[in-house]
């Protein structure tokens, strides 16, 4: 049984010292979910026998049964801590009493379903990072470790699966030893190169405590500091000096009885003491169970002090291994001691987040209440993302309060991702129905959540597509809006098998729009419902969930294909000109590419068009060698107002120019949003408007006359300036043992894919390959490799850049990157030809 | 440093750039004359004269399209020749004419007293018609007087309100072998079930072609006659069997259709195959059309404005019976589903002028059922018809888009209708929650923003006069109430800053205060921009300035 109240859980919400929120995040199969069944049974939501395999945070079916993670659960678990001498090694933040209440989030490993993680990490302040043994740190590791270490979170690392090092690959102590260590370097490593002043190091060290060791199949688990307090009454030394000596070169001399940093005694080798202290009781309990030997297990239980329930004892092999192991070392009660002692509090957390999660002035009373985590203050609460309701098509929004205490029936103010502070766009006032407890697939109703707590609110859901901030200060900013590691650049569009299911279909679009944060449903200009995903995966089970659950009527899906974007390689070749339709006005432009690196900033976020233009046109000119003047004269961004495609005013004293400036404007919204090439967006583009001249009569020159110019002249200049199609490319790491690689390398080079990254996990056969791999050549691509490698090879593909597409140019249909273009229009409906620039540029 | 100027500079476009016309010119150059025997045949010069005759019109108005319009003369003569004669016939009235053009002012009401069977007949030639050259263009007629309209060329036979008109098809010449030809190697089978459509144009080779096929042994061929009914099952042309049944049924189309034809018989008959009489193409086969391209890209169109807060209805006919009538309709239409909607008559449409209005969210084309559909892509907003208005003011809930497609407004009535029974379930459903929203807190709750389905965003409001009209009304009671009282009160301004215009809500205000930045002359100067400060310069005689305070006094 659940051995805590709602209760109970509510009145430790009013100690936000006590408070740990956590997300628990790793590569795929490293055994995140399987670790926090073991934190799940300590709290009694299930049963000990069935941890490890309830997996019960895969609250879906298809969960548990592909075995993966596709959505990120949240559950509160009751801890405490046994002593109160634990508390003082609580360093840097303030308690009060032993009791904790940690508010816990698996999230999945796959990378399609990163979204997933940064939604998680948003509303938590620490994460355990989960790391396989064998496999070590892979490339979703190091994504989700950057990504938690960008909202600023501090992690806590356990190396999971140790159980396989020891029963598959039999390694010694000592190379475990080193294995553990490469980790945690390489761990390091990542960690350090994000390194972040205002958070300050938070490498992680076995002998600090922030790093476990365990099996959560097995459930068991152990920090350097559990052996340490074993022995230190031992030694009569003390713990913290103890667990110094537990790790990295520190030897226990049995001759001299001393301790030493030499490896060495006389010319022979000591023990390290890690492995003489802590892996040679462990290595020897698996030797004794597991070579059935039943005499010696006995009186190793006893010096062990490890006492079995009668029915355990007759156990044999890894039945008896797994009980004697979690009654020796409970993986919870390592795990709850890391995670209280070493990860902060909302309180501590706050108040270096707060910059980082608030849009508005540092000074106002909105930033001050998060920073100081009042549940007092005026409301700031984000909502991270949906969670479907057993009531269809409503969600919970599941968004944790940085401020202030949100209760049942408060009338808040709802600000979507694009409200500006002082207008009513995305704005809505309304009443929260009702505040409930996340946990697991269950909810438990709450009457109110004070700050720095995660919740779970009913009644705004039709308010918010995906996140947004809830307020009730009138003058408050957004809480930043998140950035995800991936795009949905994998599309399929869907339709319905009979005509009169077309209501269900929008209707389902919309839910699955709202149950994912990455997924993005629209109709394309040619009328077909797409939904566009991360990839193949995370389409198949948006799919799936589309077609059996959010609207429930049979589909026909096309095949996957890809977006593209329409870009220039060259600066135009001649100033476009165009004139407007009575022949009075003249716009003059050029089309030049604009730096990778400042259209990814832009799309990062970085440079934005909220932007003050002064300090914008300082990065530009300092970091990517803008001319300050055009830095300052950016006009817009497009499309949609903040796309990486910009349009720079060079002219010189032009009257009237202000007046048109809002046409030009929209028409460059326009032509950035289809492009001439194949109506596909603009991307990486820059405008420079050259010259304008305009009729005296203002008559002469309104909207009429300048929008449709403004964007036959776009199109001219982008036609000038050898236009071509970009191509979104996935970073593929793929995970193989040596004589497999041949296949790999096979099924790349017929991708088109291109290796740039080889390496050996040292002390392993494997391989870790990392390939450039074009999206479009990407379906189908594990299967292939599985059939290739006889399903040795395990893919992990991310989308990373755009690149151009190879094979000539779009506007010459006879080129290879000229049929994908005529084969596109095609699909679209329109003309198969490309129009040539001279449609759009005037003579003057 | 001079540079010699050699002329003024530039402060307006040169005269040679005046008045151009951005309307394609119909070129009809390259073509041969027609002879006066062609003329009269062609343009039916004698049954004209005959039914104006019989009708005992005396003011008549000639309407040509442009491309027509230079055979207009020799029709000119040859009518007033013809009418000549019938009436001589009769009576021996002397009748003299004189070549009038269609925009002359005339008053002469002075006809009025002469018995009119003595009234000499009086022809005028309309051009360059306001809208489309396939609709007749009354009001240029009225500007005449006239009392009857001949409308030549092609038609889309829309009903007119106001005169009677006399349609000169203008019937163009076919070689009927080929089309029979072509005709058989589409079908094959001779048990086929074939409606047989030309455009009005080739109407007149119908049924020379129908009986061919008969003979040839196709049994099933339908020829359905021309009626005034565009919202026929056929547009403008007589069918008797029911629309399930033509749904088995292949159409054979002589010459090019018009798209809103292709558009709205593709959902209705089994195949559509096209006979192209364009003199270059000699097919061996029936062109197979598809329209479901086409169609579905006027369902992107219509579901991108489904969030569209601001429409504009544009007037494109002055001539087609029920226009006010229907624009009434959709006015009421779009006000019921809460949005804004501002009427425009701009004339012939084109996209210079749709693009000075960019306040508008898109655009309902009120005109004849062929000129209705316009598609291009050089239009800043979307244009759509009433039907398509109708299907995307509906809920999301209950759009069906099944490729059913109507041009013609006046067979709209079904769907308008089953619009307004299901808005008026949609402002139930706000009114239900509002209640529910009023038990929590006085304070008004806002609805909902819609998804755009066109990009999978929130819009947020999309229905900019759904909350309005409510708020107002409680304004304005708790006006009635305290009036007395709160007369010296200072009312607290309106919480989301809608923009008011004589008391009414204003979404055109609304862009011009929210998304505009030119506001107009004088709102770009910013006095902060560094200006250098106001210094004391030197004031006094040639003979010796004074700098500063020590000119004060020279001061005057």
């Amino acid at each position: 049984m659940v051995n805590f109240t709602v209760e109970e859980v509510r009145a430790l919400m009013d100690k936000a010292t006590n408070v740990r929120n956590m997300s628990v995040i790793a590569h795929v199969d490293h055994g995140k979910s399987t670790l926090t069944d073991s934190l799940l049974s300590k709290a009694g939501i299930i049963s000990a026998a069935k941890a490890g395999d309830a997996r019960a945070t895969d609250t879906r079916a298809d969960e548990q049964e592909r075995g993966i993670t596709i959505k990120s659960t949240a559950i509160s678990l009751y801890g405490n801590l046994p002593d109160d001498e634990d508390l003082k090694d609580i360093v840097g933040q303030k308690t009060d009493g032993r009791d904790f209440l940690i508010n816990l989030i698996d999230s999945p490993g796959h990378v399609d379903f990163s979204s997933e993680v940064t939604a998680a990490l948003r509303v938590t302040d620490g994460a355990l990072v989960v790391v396989d043994t064998i496999e070590g740190v892979c490339v979703q590791t190091e994504t989700v470790l950057r990504q938690a270490l960008g909202e600023r979170i501090k992690p806590v690392v356990i190396i999971n699966k140790v159980d396989r090092a020891l029963l598959e690959l039999q390694v010694s102590k000592e190379d475990l030893y080193q294995s553990f260590s490469r980790t945690i370097e390489s761990v390091n490593v990542v960690i350090s190169t994000y390194f972040d002043k205002t958070l300050g190091d938070v490498q992680v060290y076995p002998y600090k405590g922030t790093v476990a060791f365990g099996s959560g199949l097995h459930g068991w688990a152990f920090t350097v500091r559990q052996f340490a307090q074993r022995y230190a009454k031992k030694f009569g030394v003390d713990r913290n000096k103890m667990m110094e000596r537990l790790w990295g070169d520190n030897y226990f001399n049995p001759h001299t009885k001393k301790w030493t940093n030499k490896g060495t005694h006389e010319g022979k080798p000591l023990e390290r003491a890690f492995n003489q202290f802590i892996l040679d009781p462990i290595f020897r309990i698996f030797a004794a169970v597991m070579n059935f030997k039943k005499d010696e297990i006995p009186t190793l239980l006893e010096k062990l002090n490890i006492k079995l329930a009668p029915e355990d004892r007759e156990k044999e092999g890894k039945q008896l291994l797994k009980v004697i192991m979690r009654t020796f070392l409970p993986a919870a009660d390592a795990l709850l001691e890391m995670l209280i002692l070493h990860l902060p509090s909302p309180v501590t957390a706050q108040r270096y987040r707060a910059e980082t999660l608030y849009e508005g002035p540092p000074d106002d009373e909105a930033c001050i209440g998060i920073r100081e985590c009042d549940p007092k203050a005026p409301l700031m609460l984000y909502v991270s993302k949906m969670v479907p309701t057993s009531d269809k098509g409503r969600f919970y929004a599941f968004g944790r309060v940085f401020a202030g205490t949100v209760r049942s029936g408060l009338k808040v103010r709802i600000q979507g991702p694009n409200y500006t502070p002082g207008k009513k766009d995305d704005l809505f006032i309304k009443a929260i129905q009702r505040t409930v407890l996340m946990m697991g697939g269950k909810v438990d109703p709450i009457d109110d959540v004070p700050a720095g707590n995660i919740l779970g609110l009913v009644g705004i859901d039709q308010f918010l597509l995906k996140s947004g901030t809830l307020t009730t200060s009138e003058t408050a900013h957004n809480l930043k809006v998140m950035k995800f590691s991936v795009s949905p650049v994998v599309q399929r569009s869907v339709e319905v098998k009979n005509a009169q299911d077309l209501p269900k279909l929008v209707e389902g679009l919309k839910r699955l729009s709202k149950s994912d944060p990455c997924v993005l449903t629209f109709i394309s200009e040619s009328g077909e419902h797409v939904v566009a995903g991360a990839g193949e995966l995370h389409l198949e089970i948006c799919l799936k969930d589309l077609e059996e659950d959010h609207a429930g009527v049979p589909l026909r899906i096309s095949d996957p294909v890809v977006s593209y974007r329409e870009t220039v390689t060259g600066k135009s070749s001649m100033t476009a000109l165009s004139k407007s339709p009575n022949k009075h006005n003249r716009l003059y432009m050029v089309a030049e590419p604009l730096d990778e690196e400042v259209s990814k900033e832009i799309e990062a976020g970085k440079i934005g068009p909220r932007d003050d233009f002064k300090a914008r046109a300082r990065i530009l000119a300092d970091e990517h060698g803008w001319d300050v003047t055009d830095a300052r004269k950016i006009w817009c961004f497009g499309p949609d107002t903040n796309g990486a495609n910009l349009l720079v005013d060079q002219t010189k004293a032009v009257q009237y120019l202000n007046e048109i400036k809002d046409s030009v404007v929209s028409g460059f919204q326009w032509a950035t949003r289809e492009g001439p090439i194949a109506e596909e967006p603009m991307r990486s583009i820059r405008f420079n408007i050259l010259d304008v001249t305009l009729h005296a009569d203002a008559i002469h020159r309104g909207g009429g006359q300048v929008i449709p110019t403004a964007r036959r002249v776009l199109y001219a200049a982008t036609l000038l300036a050898e236009p071509g199609l970009l191509e979104p490319v996935f970073l593929v790491e793929i995970q193989v043992p040596e004589n497999a690689m041949g296949g790999v390398y096979g099924v790349l080079t017929r991708r088109r894919g291109h290796v740039f990254n080889e390496e050996q996990r040292p002390g392993t056969p494997l391989f870790t390959i990392k390939a450039y791999l074009p999206v479009m050549e990407s379906f189908g691509f594990n299967a292939d490799l599985r059939s290739h490698t006889s399903g040795q090879a395990f893919p992990q593909s991310v989308f990373d850049h755009w690149q151009i597409l190879p094979g000539g140019s779009p506007i010459d249909g006879t080129s290879k990157v000229g049929q994908v273009v005529q084969e596109m229009r095609k699909r679209k409906g329109l003309k198969v030809e490309v129009p040539g620039y001279e449609n759009y540029y005037d003579k003057l | 440093m001079t540079t010699q100027s050699v002329a003024p500079p530039v402060l307006s476009t040169p005269e040679t750039h005046i008045f151009e016309d951005p309307t394609p010119v119909a070129n009809t150059q390259n073509e041969p004359r027609l002879s006066y025997d062609e003329v009269f045949d062609i343009y039916e010069v004698a049954r004209t004269a005959r039914e104006i005759h019989t009708g005992g019109w005396r003011k008549v108005a000639l309407q040509f399209p442009d491309d027509m319009l230079r055979d207009s003369p020799v029709v000119f003569e040859a009518l007033e020749q013809e009418l000549k004669k019938l009436s001589s016939g009769g009576t021996k009235v002397r009748v003299e004419e004189k070549l009038e053009q269609n925009l002359t002012n005339l008053t002469s009401a002075d006809a009025q007293s002469l018995d009119r069977s003595q009234e000499r007949h009086r022809l005028y030639v309309l051009a360059d018609t306001s809208y489309g050259a396939c609709c007749v263009d009354e009001i240029a007629a009225e500007h005449v007087d006239a009392e009857v309209v001949v409308h030549y060329g092609r038609s889309c036979l829309s009903p007119t309100a106001r005169l009677p008109v006399i349609y000169v098809f203008t019937s163009r010449t076919l070689d009927l072998d080929p089309v029979v030809s072509v005709f058989e190697n589409t079908y094959p089978e001779k048990q086929e079930k074939v409606i047989l459509v030309a455009d009005i144009m080739y109407h007149n080779h119908i049924e020379p072609v129908a009986k061919r096929l008969q003979e040839a042994g196709y049994k099933n061929i339908l020829a359905p006659d021309i009626v005034h009914d565009p919202s026929s099952l056929i547009p403008n042309r007589k069918i008797d069997i029911g629309e399930a049944e033509m749904k088995d049924y292949s159409l054979f189309h002589i010459s090019e259709p018009l798209p809103a034809l292709l558009l709205t018989l593709s959902s209705r008959v089994r195949d559509f195959n096209i006979y192209p009489t364009t003199p270059s193409s000699s097919p061996q086969k029936a062109l197979q059309s598809n329209t479901a391209m086409s169609l579905r890209r006027r369902y992107a169109l219509l579901t991108s404005l489904s969030t569209c807060s601001i429409f504009g209805i544009l007037i494109n006919t002055l001539s087609v019976k029920n226009y006010l009538q229907t624009v009434t309709d959709i006015k009421e239409m779009i006000e019921r589903a809460g949005k804004k909607s501002y009427t425009f008559v701009v004339g012939k449409v084109n996209a210079a002028k749709i693009a000075n209005f960019s306040e508008i969210g898109g655009w309902v084309v009120i005109g004849c059922w062929e000129s209705s559909l316009i598609e291009s892509t050089e239009f800043y907003r979307p244009i759509i018809t009433p039907f398509e208005l109708g299907l995307c003011l509906l809920p999301d809930e209950k759009r069906v888009w099944s490729g059913e497609w109507k041009g013609d407004f006046n067979s709209l009535d079904a769907v308008s209708l089953e619009g307004r029974e299901t808005e008026n379930g949609a402002v139930g459903d706000v009114e239900e929650q509002k209640e529910t929203g009023e038990d929590l807190d006085s304070e008004e709750e806002s609805a909902p923003p819609e998804f755009d389905l066109r990009t999978g965003r929130y819009v947020s409001h999309s229905r900019p006069m759904r909350d309005s009209p409510s708020a107002l009304s409680a304004a304005a009671n708790k006006e009635g109430e305290g009036s007395s009282a709160a007369s010296k009160v200072l009312t607290r301004r309106a919480k989301g800053d809608l923009a008011l215009v004589n008391g009414a809500v204003s979404p055109g205000a609304q862009y011009l205060n929210t998304q505009r930045t030119w506001m107009g002359l004088g709102s770009d100067f910013h006095e902060t921009e560094g200006s250098a400060a106001v210094e004391e310069g030197r004031s006094g005689v040639a003979r010796g300035y004074r700098v500063g305070e020590a000119g004060e006094g020279e001061k005057r």
